[in-house]
């Protein structure tokens, strides 16, 4: 019988050969060349340190990891020899031998002789694990190659044989044998076609109009229109506000409100009405401030890259934060823009991808240099009037304040005094004791109060002699008549571009470090570079582990390996010399043609919100983890398609929505398609999609006749309950009633990171912190409840029965087909009609309207 | 089909949905009226619902969760930690313990506990006087003393404890158990929030957000008087004629629909979905309902005293909501209005906070055991006592306590964990975690362990990869899974 040589046996053998564990001969080397690159004098993860026994019996961050004389108990022994995760060393398992000897090792006590010296080869090692190839087999990747326009399928098939995108997607369906479903109707093309570009249903002349035109290209003349129709950039820059985690506020415990975000939002619907095209739309949101032509709009642009959620704390204090900004941008702009996962890649190199953790530090030394700023909106001079302005009244106030506090100071003495009597008498003792007699303990306890009691200048008026109270009123009229002269506010964008975040003025939430009581000053340097030199980023390292208390080597700024030829530069600094013009490399890279993913992303963005599904269903993911292309075929020729024409998207959708599998009827059904493909993989019948919480929103404002279309400008505050407002205390909600004021469109409601809109909640609103790509849709019973109970959708829909009592006030028969017309875009069937007119015997027209608003083809758009 | 009466309905609704139409729902004399006894809201899945039951990975010790979360950060050392050393080194400097890392102001000396602690039980656990009553069930609780958090700010701090991250926007514990457990009872929420009448809890409503999950797994608000949820009935002015009335026309128009339709299961999905929320509308006020509370049970959560009256429905509440089957229980001590008196971050002084807060709370939480012991619902139902962090053994300003993520004791009873156990050690001043240091990642880990989930097994696809409630990390805490 054939005995492997398990653990045990060697162990025995180890043991029976009387030869036990030496440790300079057998531990020493497998700490020097296994341990010591990770836990060595160059850096100790997970603050585990193995140069000496002290320190390995110390343990790490989680505690001791070594019971000498317990290997079974120690979880260094469980970890290297796989019994525990994670598995170490990290970069490859030990051998049977060598875990045999830790494990005697610690048996024995964990003996030690000598010191443990870094590897020889500790320095190559470091930068063995910084180092990153991407093998062939790995850049074979479907969707790292470059898209080709392959020529279209024929089916045969004349109908399906006229657009390349039917065409491509009815070849499969031939070979499995699948029908395909008939034309959708006309209204419900109409309805689709409303829905999709605009989000709101068609009005009613809007439905004369269209169904009343016979010609051939009638549905051509619909797609155009509504392209061109202000409301398509507030329905499709709203999928694109999802990708970059679009808010009105900070987030986390303050959610500081941002007063300037909404500028950006409205930049992305002026952006899609444009049809701006894509390449340019993502260079103006990277780059804006460093491109040749710099407009309001491109500064404006770049608070894409600020729209993370933001802690709060200053980051001149905690930049452990300004790393977590960091790796939020690079996963924005690699699940947003390139369709890949590089946040993986922060602590290690991605598991599933080709992407090194060296490409992640490459990213982020791209945007390294930022720093966040409001960008003035108003002509450089004024811009400067404005700061010389405000410099000239603040160095005006200054002596006056001076003088306050030099008045104030003996008041100030005397009340602190009085404050520190108040406390126990411990705290007295060690605040009134001189300052050199106070025990150590005392020394903290004095400090505490003294440095943080305070006098209010409320409290000084208080106590002070007639006199002085007149001087310091006659101070305070002077200050106040100067600051009479502050100039008036000018508009800005909260945007980014590149400076020395160490110098950063403070903000809302810059509250002093945690911990640190007061605040860290650098005097050296600046905070924003004016071009007289040349701007120069500061070095970024490679982080070990993703731990900014590891460092690495220094990273040039670069791409992802995977999907860069080397072709085009990763620096281009603009003639004005204020930026690094990493960023705009960086977007230039992106919109290359040597670069395979954004196109592909974006086009499967848009085919997703027309179709219902992605051909890439992962619209986030084109790695290996992600869904492979139903129809890769399809998807490249459209990417192809999409970059010859401009990157317009407006083009993407003419293309998309004149396909005859756009206009197909979602109302088929086949028992053999159901079995070959149940989950329509195939686009065999149209996918209806429920409408998204704001389209449901917006829908019911239309039907009612409510909605506000006034456009741009800053958030509207709908009616919350009180309940609702009293779940969060910090930032803002400024409610100003129910009303025409907020009867605005969804895509203009303040975005409150701490605090959804629960309207928006209940029908699935994705967790604005995070970029999301595909929305689900969820069926739950609150969703029933809220159409059903709440107050707001019960005023609408009164409103709503008051609008159809109007115009139409002529009898039961009329009303009922408005009522359809205005929800549903079409005539009652004869069935429907009599339900509605029976019920309408008895019931009001409230209760019908009510109804209407309930139904399920109100809230499909299909 | 015709249902003579509601208990009937209820009864086949229980067995499933197919067959039952709204309009017979409606066409029942009262149906919107509150059932009489708890069991006719139990309610079985529908198998197309999110919260359909799915089996656990093993057989699980507890089928629920009741989790009490104490807002604000609780002193270790003046509850459930004794250090006798802060007495003997009280007024000095804290040395030997590296950086002291203070959120607020500057670092003060050593301060004493502001209580006394004796032995309870058999077991001799040692609980400080602020719990007299929870003392009395020493021998049940399985503390831990030794839990490290990551943060010393309230919010992320919260969602650590909730997600397992300090950042917003991933899915908490309540969502993760629902996403892989489903429900026990369709006709209520399988995750419910109950938050302190004084306010939500530090980060609001990302604290039971799903994240990245499809948002139906988030925590639905349950508030603890009045209605339970938001548009869970027709407003006043709306008669129960009316309302009948138009779901009945609502089903026959979306029932010719539907046969426009075939094969779409989510616009029958969306039929049901009425159906669901009439016999939600029914069970939920029902669930909150306390008149049928006897007074002895009243007194035992303390409703008869109004400064334990607010926590003791909370409490009351969830004992309810555990028996119709609710899967995750959040309840919130301590809610945003005044920080400093209305939770219990007490910078300001810690004698006064605590004692306030624990005179709330105190007698409820006993309540609560007792009252599932005696129903024999502890054995299935897991409580867990925890606060977002501890507090400094060092003084704020002489009479207060700073934050200190360092460690912090939470406890656990019910689930047959073995109780009258303190797991893990902090320091000898209670600075930090010590012996057997216990991460967040751990806590959920014998979280979902105990609700028969493994936790490296239990993922959710997200971005391509397999997420876990514990990332990468979590190990179980042996003394409380043995």
């Amino acid at each position: 019988m054939y005995l492997r040589a398990t653990p045990i046996l060697l162990a025995a053998a180890i043991a029976a050969s009387g030869q036990s564990v030496s440790f300079s001969r057998d531990v020493k080397p497998i700490i020097e060349n296994r341990c010591a690159k990770c836990h060595g004098a160059s850096m100790q993860l997970g603050k585990f340190d193995m140069r000496s026994r002290e320190a390995v019996l110390r343990g790490g961050e989680k505690g001791p990891v070594v019971v000498p004389g317990k290997p079974d108990e120690s979880s260094l022994y469980r970890k290297v020899a796989g019994i525990e995760k994670p598995v170490m060393p990290m970069d490859g398992k030990l051998s049977a031998k060598e875990i045999e000897i830790i494990r005697g090792w610690i048996s024995d006590g964990v003996p030690w002789e000598g010191q443990v010296t870094a590897a020889p080869s500790a320095t190559s090692g470091l930068a063995a694990m910084e180092e990153f190839k991407v093998s062939d087999g790995a850049r074979s990747f479907w969707s790292f190659q470059r898209p080709v326009k392959k020529t279209p399928p024929v089916t045969g098939e004349a109908e399906w044989d006229k657009h390349p995108v039917d065409a491509f997607l009815r070849q499969p369906m031939r070979e499995k044998g699948l029908k395909v479903a008939p034309l959708a109707e006309k209204h419900v093309l109409m309805r689709r076609a409303f829905l999709d570009l605009t989000g709101l249903p068609p009005a009613p002349a809007e439905v004369r109009e269209f169904m009343d035109d016979n010609s051939p290209d009638a549905w051509e003349k619909l797609i155009e229109r509504l392209l061109a129709s202000s409301h398509y950039g507030e329905r499709w820059g709203r999928h694109w506000m999802d990708v970059a985690r679009y808010a009105d506020s900070n987030g986390y415990e303050h959610d500081f409100d941002r007063p300037n975000a909404w500028r950006y939002r409205d930049y992305v619907i002026r952006a899609f009405n444009a049809d701006t095209p894509y390449d340019r739309f993502l260079e103006e949101q990277l780059a804006g401030d460093e491109m040749d032509e710099v407009t309001h709009d491109r500064l404006i642009a770049t608070g894409f890259l600020r729209n993370y959620a933001k802690v709060g704390f200053r980051e001149k204090d905690n930049p452990q934060y300004r790393f977590d900004y960091l790796d939020d941008m690079i996963a924005t702009i690699g699940r947003g823009v390139l369709g890949l996962t590089v946040q993986c890649a922060r602590c290690h190199n991605h598991k599933f991808d080709p992407v090194g953790q060296r490409d992640y530090y490459k990213l982020q030394a791209s945007l390294y240099g930022y720093v966040e700023v409001d960008h003035p909106l108003v002509p450089e001079p004024e811009a400067k009037a404005f700061a010389a302005k405000t410099l000239d009244v603040n160095s005006r106030i200054k002596p006056l304040r001076d003088q306050v506090k030099l008045l104030d100071l003996p008041y100030e003495e005397k009340l602190l005094a009085e404050k520190y009597r108040k406390w126990p008498s411990n705290i007295q003792e060690a605040i009134f004791t001189p300052e050199e007699k106070r025990t150590p303990g005392q020394v903290l306890l004095a400090n505490q109060i003294i440095r943080t009691t305070r006098v209010t200048p409320a409290e000084i008026e208080g106590v002070m002699t007639p006199s002085d109270l007149e001087k310091r009123r006659a101070l305070d009229g002077q200050i106040r008549q100067i600051e009479k002269e502050r100039p008036k506010a000018i508009p800005v964008a909260m945007g980014i571009t590149d400076g020395d975040y160490r110098f950063a003025p403070d903000g809302a939430g810059d509250e002093p470090a945690p911990g640190k009581g007061i605040k860290q000053e650098v005097t050296e340097g600046s905070f924003l570079c004016d071009g007289s030199k040349p701007y120069t980023a500061p070095a970024a390292y490679f982080l070990h582990n993703g731990d900014m208390a590891n460092p690495g080597s220094k990273i040039e700024p670069g791409f992802i390996s995977v999907i860069d030829d080397g072709a085009l530069p990763t620096t281009l600094q603009p003639g004005h010399k204020r930026t690094s013009g990493r960023r705009l490399a960086l977007a230039r890279w992106m919109a290359s043609k040597s670069n395979p993913l954004p196109a592909r992303v974006m086009v499967n963005r848009i085919w997703h919100h027309h179709f219902g599904r992605g051909i890439v269903t992962s619209l986030d993911n084109f790695g290996r983890n992600g869904d492979a292309p139903t129809h890769p075929d399809l998807l490249d020729w459209l990417a192809v398609e999409f970059v010859e024409h401009g990157w317009s998207i407006k083009h993407m959708h003419r293309v998309m929505m004149t396909s005859r599998a756009y206009r197909m009827s979602s109302g088929f059904s086949d028992e053999g398609n159901l079995r070959t493909d149940p989950e329509n993989l195939h686009w065999w019948r149209f996918r209806p999609q429920r409408l998204e919480a704001e389209i449901v929103r917006d829908s019911i404002l239309a039907v009612s006749g409510s909605l506000n279309k006034e456009q741009f400008g800053p958030a509207v505050f709908p009616e919350l309950p009180k309940e609702v407002l009293a779940s969060m205390d910090k930032g803002i909600w400024r409610q100003t009633g129910d009303g025409p004021g907020v009867w605005r469109r969804s895509v203009y409601v303040y975005r409150k990171r701490g605090l959804p809109l629960p309207f928006f909640e209940v029908f699935d609103l994705p967790d604005q912190n995070i970029s999301c790509g595909r929305r689900t849709a969820s069926t739950v019973p609150t969703q029933a409840l809220t159409l059903m109970h709440n107050e707001w959708v019960l005023n609408q829909s009164r409103r709503f029965a008051d609008r159809i009592a109007t115009q139409a006030p002529s009898g039961v028969d009329a009303q009922v087909s408005l009522g359809y017309l205005l929800v549903l875009g079409r005539e009652p069937s004869a069935l429907e009609r009599s339900e509605a007119v029976d019920f309408l015997k008895s019931r009001t027209l409230g209760d019908f309207a009510h109804v209407l608003l309930n139904l399920n083809e109100f809230i499909y758009m299909r | 089909m015709r249902f003579t009466s509601r208990r009937d309905f209820l009864f086949e609704a229980g067995g499933g949905l197919s067959g039952v139409a709204l309009a017979h729902l409606l066409a029942g004399d009262n149906l919107l009226a509150a059932p009489t006894a708890g069991q006719s809201c139990a309610g079985t899945a529908v198998a197309s619902s999110p919260f359909a039951p799915k089996k656990p990975h093993f057989a699980p010790r507890a089928k629920r969760v009741i989790s009490l979360f104490m807002s604000g950060g609780v002193s270790q050392m003046d509850t459930f930690d004794p250090k006798p050393a802060l007495d003997k080194y009280a007024g000095q400097p804290m040395t030997g313990k590296g950086d002291i890392v203070v959120r607020q102001g500057h670092p003060g000396p050593l301060m004493p506990a502001s209580f006394k602690f004796s032995r309870h039980g058999q077991s001799g656990l040692e609980i400080s006087e602020l719990f007299p009553n929870v003392a009395k069930h020493a021998d049940t609780l399985a503390v831990v003393r030794s839990v490290k958090g990551r943060s010393n700010d309230h919010v992320m701090a919260h969602y650590e404890l909730a997600s397992g991250t300090i950042r917003m926007g991933w899915p908490s514990v309540g969502s993760w158990l629902t996403y892989g457990l489903g429900a026990e009872n369709q006709n209520l929420p399988a995750f419910v929030v109950i938050y302190d009448a004084r306010g939500g809890p530090f980060g609001g409503p990302a604290n039971w957000s799903a994240g990245y999950m499809p948002a139906a797994y988030q925590g639905t608000i349950f508030h603890s008087k009045g209605d339970p949820i938001f548009d869970l009935k027709p407003p006043g002015d709306l008669t129960q004629d009316q309302m009948r009335a138009r779901l009945g026309l609502l089903e026959k128009l979306n029932q010719m629909d539907l046969e426009k339709n075939p094969g779409n299961s989510d616009l029958a999905a969306r039929i049901s979905s009425y159906e669901l929320a009439y016999r939600m509308q029914a069970c939920a006020p029902e669930a909150v309902n306390l008149d049928s509370e006897t007074e002895p049970t009243r007194k035992l959560y303390g409703l008869d005293n109004p400064i334990t009256a607010p926590f003791g429905r909370q409490c009351l509440i969830a004992r309810r909501l555990a028996e119709r089957g609710v899967r995750f229980i959040q309840l919130y001590h301590g809610g945003i209005g005044n920080q400093n008196t209305d939770t219990w971050d007490a910078h300001g002084n810690v004698r006064e906070n605590h004692t306030m807060h624990a005179a709330e709370s105190d007698l409820p939480i006993a309540g609560l055991l007792t009252d599932l012991k005696k129903r024999g619902l502890l054995d299935e139902t897991l409580v867990i006592w925890q606060s977002e962090f501890g507090r400094m053994p060092i003084s704020q300003r002489g009479l207060g306590r700073d934050h200190n993520p360092g460690t912090m004791s939470i406890w656990m009873a019910g689930a047959r964990i073995k109780g009258g156990q303190a797991i893990g050690a902090s320091d000898e001043f209670g600075y930090k975690a010590e012996q057997q240091i216990v991460t967040v990642h751990d806590l959920h880990a014998t979280i979902l362990h105990l609700m028969g989930m493994d936790h490296t097994r239990l993922t959710y696809s997200y971005q391509g990869r397999n997420m876990r409630l514990t990332d990468v990390y979590g190990e179980l805490i042996p003394q409380v899974t043995a």
